[in-house]
This record gives structure tokens, sequence and C-alpha cells, in this order.
């Protein structure tokens, strides 16, 4: 496989230097490297028991040539399937030994985790498809952005629906006037349940005290990473499980986003490209009684976006743990107001989802004349901006850095210190080109967070 | 027996007129002369239902009236009111001391939990008593309906235990918003930070049915303390502090707080019944659900308009949600945990959690500009610490106490509303006021009058 790939970009450096750079990564010599459309790229994944696994399954079409994970156990699948791959522990290991293999990097890791590994591999000039959300805190969110601007590399947030077929009905048909100028949207979850029945993941809970023996497939110093260190404990409900990890980190300050950060960057992302959204003027918020280690079981934020062009300010509703806005009238009797949607409420109608409600209204009007190029799948968008092709639809310099400050923004907002009784009815005030907030300085410090000694963006 | 005939004389010196109360001497005195049959200058012979929790402060307030009778299930408990009033007979069954003391009592207290208001309450008044009862008035719309008929129908002085409606402050809100000082007003939000406030009343369980059966206190008279809910074993989890986070006992944050920061809203707007509302909670669990109320809530309604008042929107949000920062408020202020904010037409007032309390109109440089209109309103003596006064007052000279059942009433039914409708989350009810009957949802009507245990009526 190694051989193989020195042949080809032997053959791609198409100039009697390249012979002498065979153990320089090109990129160096000209910036992000580009594959031609008719090879395959090659594909490190950090990160790949829980959703990176999938990420990396729906890119087997090209080479997957390295494979890292802090848990060799929970990475097994994974690692089975591309027995040929080699395995890491320690990403920064993997860069080290593979630079010159690999174009580009999938970053599965936690949360905590993603702008450290996402910047690791910019600055070496590898393509980057990181999971939502982009990264932990907001300023990593921009500093991704920019960097990746800066280095030329094809990136993706793993905010797969912004490549669906709805998304760009959606959109089309907000800017075809259906539903008029729109002031106000609602987006809901349930997350961190999962219906009424169970929890995707515990919000609103203490640390627990004590320690347990570290699984020993996992190094537990990686999987830390930047964080702060604590000890591990298992779930002792299922001691096969830890309490932090794997998954349930989401719900945790140090390692997660909460339910706003899992989501956000799904169901906002619609928002964003329909009413041509950027920074949020202003973000408010409440919750449920809220602490220092884990995000509150339900919360609600509000962010005002001021006029864009011709668009009117619009105002933004965000809630979870279950509550939901107001259901609309134009909504027919019986019909499903489902657990997670959005409502778009223009001057001229309201449309729930990518659909005009009543459905009648849907039906009279038809369809929106096209106006947006149809996607040839998310995963796909990535690969062909790796090969020097359009650049994806979530990039984060054009979208996802932006997406995913917004989304972070509201979790400053739902902060403990925050939350206090003399911050009460607070309306933070953002300005996002001078990036602080304007009117509560004691908030910028939630912005970005402390790194462990030995740890860097 | 000696403090009865003790009574008896004070009565019959008091009518003046020994032949014909020597009649009627089991019947007792305001039968014969209304609701107003004391004077002023007389003590009431008093009673209590419930006097371990908000009761002791209740009693507290009346100390310048005679205590005859005391009662509630739990005498330990109630050991420290007990013991303020070695004279006054100690009962566990209000039922018996309404037999037993029919003749003593002109008037009682109620400050049981929520679930026990109407059938002591219903019990008092039948037999002509005054009552003054604690908030919310009862524990379903029924209840209440049938509370406020009641007291109409036996002509008796009520008062229900909002305080905050004997304030000054609600009675400045009212005439200003008479007097437009925020035009006509069209949305209004209140809050609470309940169900975690922070103090021992107001947090609540959030749980499934306790399994375990732990003894019964052997001070504790469980099947009384359960009066007409239906059975279930015992658990401290229950009582004596924490029934109001079960559906079955309280009426959650919104029946706990709402009778307190709906109420200048309700009054000042004349907002009478809802006609739609909307309630979302937070999720959980189906067992979880069906027993106690959601960690918070955002409770929407409806009422049409009123006369030359526009129709208004008000929202309620417990579980320390918050609503949207006002446009007018000044940058360095903040709003409070528990309050209400008007939105008007031509400005904003707000206010805090009892009575008004902290009543402005922002921000506070309009407020300052602002001519305040003439005090027409009736002032209560001490506001809302003499509430309970007021009441006293009314039951002597037969003038209605400030929040009697026909005002506490149909606002303990809008209140409790909004509960109802977070058993049926994120459905919109239509609500028909005169039949007590949820339009839209027929399923949503169980809630409005729950089944009473047997021996148990209204």
């Amino acid at each position: 496989m190694k051989e193989k790939k020195i042949t080809r970009r032997s053959l791609m450096g198409a100039a009697a230097g390249v012979a002498a750079f065979t153990i320089v990564p090109r990129h160096v010599l000209g910036g992000a490297g580009q594959t031609p459309p008719s090879e395959k790229i090659n594909i490190a994944g950090v990160g790949i028991g829980g959703q990176g696994g999938a990420d990396l399954r729906e890119l087997s079409s090209q080479n997957i040539v390295a494979l890292c994970d802090v848990d060799w156990a929970h990475a097994g699948g994974t690692f089975r399937r591309w027995p040929d791959a080699r395995k890491y522990k320690d990403f920064r290991e993997m860069l080290d030994k593979e630079d010159k293999n690999i174009d580009g990097v999938v970053v599965g890791t936690p949360d905590h985790l993603h702008a450290i590994v996402s910047m690791a591999a910019i600055k070496r000039n590898k393509h980057v498809y990181c999971e939502k959300p982009l990264t932990h805190t907001v300023r990593e969110a921009r500093m991704l952005a920019d960097t990746a601007r800066e280095h030329k590399v094809a990136t993706q947030m793993g905010n797969q629906g912004q490549a669906t077929e709805e998304v760009r009905l959606l959109c089309e048909t907000i800017w075809d006037g259906a539903i008029g100028q729109v002031r106000e949207v609602h987006v809901w979850t349930d997350r961190p349940l999962h219906g009424t029945n169970e929890w995707y993941w515990p919000q609103g809970v203490d640390r627990p005290k004590g320690e347990d023996p570290i699984p020993e497939s996992l190094n537990w110093d990686l999987w830390i990473g930047p964080a702060p260190m604590r000890p591990y404990k298992a779930n002792p409900d299922n001691p096969r499980v830890g309490v932090y990890s794997p998954f349930v980190w989401r719900g945790w300050w140090d390692f997660g986003t909460g339910a706003l950060g899992d989501i956000g960057c799904h169901s906002l992302d619609p928002v964003f490209r329909a009413l041509k959204l950027g920074h949020p003027i202003s973000v408010e918020a409440c919750c449920t009684l809220v602490n220092n280690e884990t995000y509150p079981v339900a919360s609600r934020v509000t962010y005002e976006f001021p006029a864009r062009g011709d668009l009117a300010p619009v105002t933004l509703h965000w809630y979870d743990g279950g509550m939901k806005p107001p259901r609309p009238a134009e909504l027919e009797d019986g019909r499903r107001w489902d657990t997670n949607g959005a409502l778009y409420i223009g001057d001229k109608g309201k449309m729930l989802g990518g659909r005009l409600i009543p459905e009648a209204r849907q039906k009279e009007y038809g369809k929106p004349p096209q106006k947006l190029e149809r996607s040839p799948g998310h995963y796909m968008e990535w690969v062909i901006a790796c090969k020097g092709g359009k650049p994806a639809g979530s990039n984060f310099p054009d979208h996802a850095g932006l997406l995913a400050q917004v989304v972070l923004l509201g979790n400053v907002a739902i902060r403990p210190e925050l939350k206090a009784e003399k911050y009460l009815g607070t309306k933070l005030l953002w300005d996002g080109k001078e990036f602080k907030f304007t009117n509560v300085p004691e908030a910028n410090k939630y912005l970005t967070k402390e790194y462990r000694e030995g740890w860097a963006i | 027996m000696a403090e009865q005939r003790k009574t008896v004389s004070r009565r019959e010196l008091l009518r003046g007129t020994a032949g014909a109360v020597a009649a009627f001497t089991i019947v007792p005195g305001h039968v014969l002369a209304g609701a107003a049959g004391q004077r002023p200058s007389e003590k009431l012979n008093l009673a209590a239902i419930g006097v371990g929790g908000m009761g002791d402060y209740n009693i507290s307030q009346c100390g310048s009236e005679n205590f005859v009778a005391l009662c509630d299930v739990d005498d330990e408990y109630a050991g420290k009111v007990f013991n303020k009033f070695p004279s006054a007979k100690k009962y566990k069954d209000f039922r018996v001391m309404l037999d037993k003391e029919d003749k003593n009592i002109d008037a009682v207290i109620i400050a049981t939990p929520d679930h026990t208001h109407a059938v002591a309450a219903m019990a008092c008044m039948k037999r002509g008593k005054h009552v003054y009862c604690q908030k919310p008035l009862a524990h379903s719309i029924y209840e209440v309906r049938k509370l406020t008929e009641a007291a109409r129908q036996y002509k008796v002085q009520t008062q229900m235990g909002n305080q905050g409606h004997s304030s000054e402050e609600i009675r400045l809100l009212c005439e200003w918003i008479a007097d437009g000082a925020i035009g006509p007003v069209r949305e209004v939000h209140t809050w609470s930070d309940r169900p975690v406030g922070g103090d021992p009343w107001s947090d609540f369980p959030i749980m499934a049915r306790p399994k375990e059966t732990p003894p019964v206190p052997a001070t504790l008279d469980w099947d009384l303390w359960l009066g007409p809910v239906q059975y279930r074993p015992y658990h401290p989890i229950y009582c004596p502090m924490q029934w109001r986070g079960w559906w079955d006992f309280g009426t959650g944050a919104l029946g706990d707080m709402g009778c307190h920061i709906i109420d200048p809203a309700f009054w000042a707007l004349k907002l009478g019944a809802p006609t739609r509302v909307e309630a979302t909670t937070t999720h959980y669990q189906p067992e979880v659900a069906s027993e106690t109320y959601p960690r918070a809530s955002i409770v929407r309604y409806e009422f049409p308009s009123r006369g030359d008042m526009p129709s208004v929107k008000l929202t309620w949000l417990d579980g320390r949600l918050m609503p949207p920062r006002p446009r007018d408020l000044e940058p360095a202020r903040r709003l409070e945990g528990n309050g209400a904010i008007f939105l008007g037409d031509k400005g904003t007032i707000m206010h805090g959690s009892h009575g008004a309390g902290g009543l402005r109109i922002v921000p506070e440089e309009k407020m300052k500009a602002y001519k305040r209109p003439e005090k027409t309103i009736p002032r209560v003596p001490r506001g809302q610490a003499g509430h309970e006064q007021d009441w006293v007052r009314a039951c002597k000279d037969g003038k209605p106490a400030s929040s009697t059942f026909d005002y506490g009433g149909p606002l303990t039914e809008a209140v409790l509303l909004g509960v109802l409708a977070m058993r049926m989350k994120d459905t919109p009810l239509e609500w028909d006021p005169v039949n007590l009957k949820v339009t839209n949802i027929d399923e949503a009507n169980k809630y409005v009058k729950p089944l009473f245990r047997e021996g148990w009526t209204l």
C-alpha cells in the first residue's frame, strides 16, 4: 500500500525534483496537496470507536491508512474492518509517523479534543473532516476556521444533513418569498433525553466521588487530553463503561457541549443557510439548575441577528430538554408535533422543517425554482474538495466555523457563574468582529479554556 | 366543658337577649346574624386545620383572637403550635372537630396540603364558619368552583392566603394600569425559580412513586393525611414537606407561586377566565411524569378582550426559566428570581413575587416622571402583613376581605388550568370556563374533577 502510494505521488510530481522529496510531504512544497480526481485519498481516523468509525465507513471508497484511538477495545470493530491500517493510541505520534502517508484526517473524538487534533492536522496541511460540534470552545472554532483558510486545506464538519435535498428546498422556498420575511425561528430537541423514556446521556448531575481502575484497553491520560485530569470512574449501573466515556462525555462541561452542542450544529445549520445568518448581536439564555460539572437538564437560548441586506432581523429561539415552542395554529389537528424540529415564522406564512404548513399550502405552492447545486453527498463533498474540487458545504472557513461559534455562544450564556442571581435576566451583547461580549466582560473568559500542561492548540 | 359554657355566656352577653339565645344555644351565632354576627370589639373564636407549616404563621397573625380548637393529622409536627395554645382543644380529624366544636367556632383557618383544602373548607362553610384558606384555594378546578359557589351560598366571610393581595403595591399597580400608565397591555410574563428556589419547601422531588413502605410515624394519622386522595402507602417523601411536588397532593411550582405572582395581573387587567392554554415542560420518564411535577415548565395563557381592554397573552415560567429581558430595562438592572413583566403599548412595568412588591415602571426615568393617579382603591391596614387581620375584620363587620373566594376562586381556576395543561403537554387546550370543560381534548377533562376516595365528598 505504501509503495503504491509513493508511486502515485512520484507520478503526480511529474518533475525531476520530486524524486528528491519523496520523504517530504508534497504539501510542504505547495500548500495543501491535491489528489487527482481519479485517485483515492489516504485517510487517517482519530477517535474511531463511535461516530468516527461511522464516518470512516462512509469514506470506505478511499484508502484508510491509519487508525488512532485511545481505547483499542472500543475501536475494535473499526480496526477489524481495516486490518491493514496501522494502529495508534496517540494521534500526535500517528501524525509524526504517518505524515507523508496521509492526505486527510477524520476526527471523531469527544468534543474536547476536536480542535487539538484538527489543528495539528491542519498545521501539517492535512485535509480535515471533523465531527460536530466543530470544537469545544468558541475561540477554538474561530481559530480552526482561520487556520484552515490560511492553509487552504479541504474541510468539512460532520453535520451531514447540510448535504440533503430538504435543506436546499428549504432555502429555495424561503428565498422564493413563500413565507415572506422571516423574523422568528424556533428550534428544539428533546436531548439530553431520548423521548421521555431514557437519557442519551445525563445532565444536571454532580461529579461522582472516588476512583475506579482504568480499563486495560484505555489510555486515560490521552482520553483526558487537554482537559484537567480527573480520576476514571466506572458507571455504577454498568461497570463495563465509564461515567465519562464512551459517548456520555457529552453532558460534562470539561468534555462535551451538551444538548445544544450536540444537536445545534445539525438543526441550526439550515437556519443559517436559509436566512444567511452571520454573528448574532445578542445571546440570552435561561436553564434549569446548572452546576460546574454538567450541563443543565433543559435550557432555552435566544439569539438576535441583525438585518442582513434586504433580510429582516431574526430572533432565533433554541429549546432543549423536551420543551417546545407553542404549537402553530397552522398545523392541522392530529398532525405530529415532533420532539425535535424547527419552525420558521414569516410575514406571510410558516414552515415546519422544510415544508409549508398547513400541508395544503405546501401542495398549492409546489416546488421552488432551483437555485442551489445539489450535493454528491456529504462525505463525497469533502473527498472532492480534497482533490482540489469545490469546497465542501460545511467547510470550516466559510460555514462551520461560524455556525459552531454561534452554537457555543449559547453554552457560554448558561455557565453557572452567569446564572447566578446577579446576572438574572442578562442579555449578553456580542461583538462578533471584535470577538467579545461588550456588556459582561466576565463572560469572555468562557470563550476559551485552559489547557492541561503539555497540551496546546 | 367549662370552656364551652364560658363561650356561650359570652355570646349571650354579646347578643344582649338572653331569652332568645337560650333557645338557640345549639345554633352558632352567625346563623342567626348572617355572616356578620360579631361586633368589632369582640374576639373571634377560631379553629385551625393544618397547623404545622404555613398555618403556624397564619395563626400567629391572628393572635388577637381566641383559638379554641386546633387540628392536625400529626401532633408531633403540630406540637410547637399546639403548645402555644394550651387551652385550645386538639384534634386529628377536622370532621370530628367540627362536630364537637361546632357551636364554639366562628371561623376557621385552613393550611393543610393542597389536596385537603377543599374538603376542609367546604365542611366549614356548610356549618356557616368563616374561612381563611391557604392558596391555591384547592387542588382541582372543580373543587375551586364548588368552594367559590359555597362561599356565596352560605354567606360566610372568606379569604385566600395570597397575602400579597392586601399589599399597597398591588393597589398601585391596578391604579396605574387603569390610569393608562403603560397603555393597553397585551403581553405579560410571570415566572418563579421554584421548584428549586433554595428552601426546603420548594425543593420538590422528581421521581417515580417510592416502592418501599416505611412504617407510619406513631404521631401521624396517614389515612387522614391522604384524605380524599386514593390510598397509597406512607412515605416521608410526601409529608410533611414535599407534597407540593406530587400531582396527587400538590399543585407544583405554578400552584404554589402562581396565586402570588399572577395575582397582580389577574386583578389589574381584570383577566377573568382564560380561553386557551398550552404548556410545555421538560421531558421525564413516564413513571416519573405520572407522579411528580416537571423540573421546569412554560405555560402560555390566552385571555380574551374584556371591555375596552385587549386580549392578553400571559406566560408562566418556572424551574429557573426566565422571560425575555424587557427592552426598556436599563443595562445595569437585572430581573428577580420571581416576578412579572407587563408589556403595554406605551411602556413596561415590572414587579417581584408577592403583591406586586418592588413595582416599577421601567426605565426608572419614566417611573420618576410618572404623575401618579389618585389612590382610589381602599387600602388594607399594614398591607400584606395585615392580610389575616383583614379577614378577621371581615368576619366581624361583614364587609368582604381583600381576597375573597369570589376573587381567589377564579384566580386559582386560571392557575390550575395551567397545571392541567402540563399534564397534556404541548397540546393547546380550548377552555369553556362556564361549564368547566376542555372543549377540544376530552381526555383533559379527567383532570378537572379527580375522583375522591370512598368516604370523602365535597
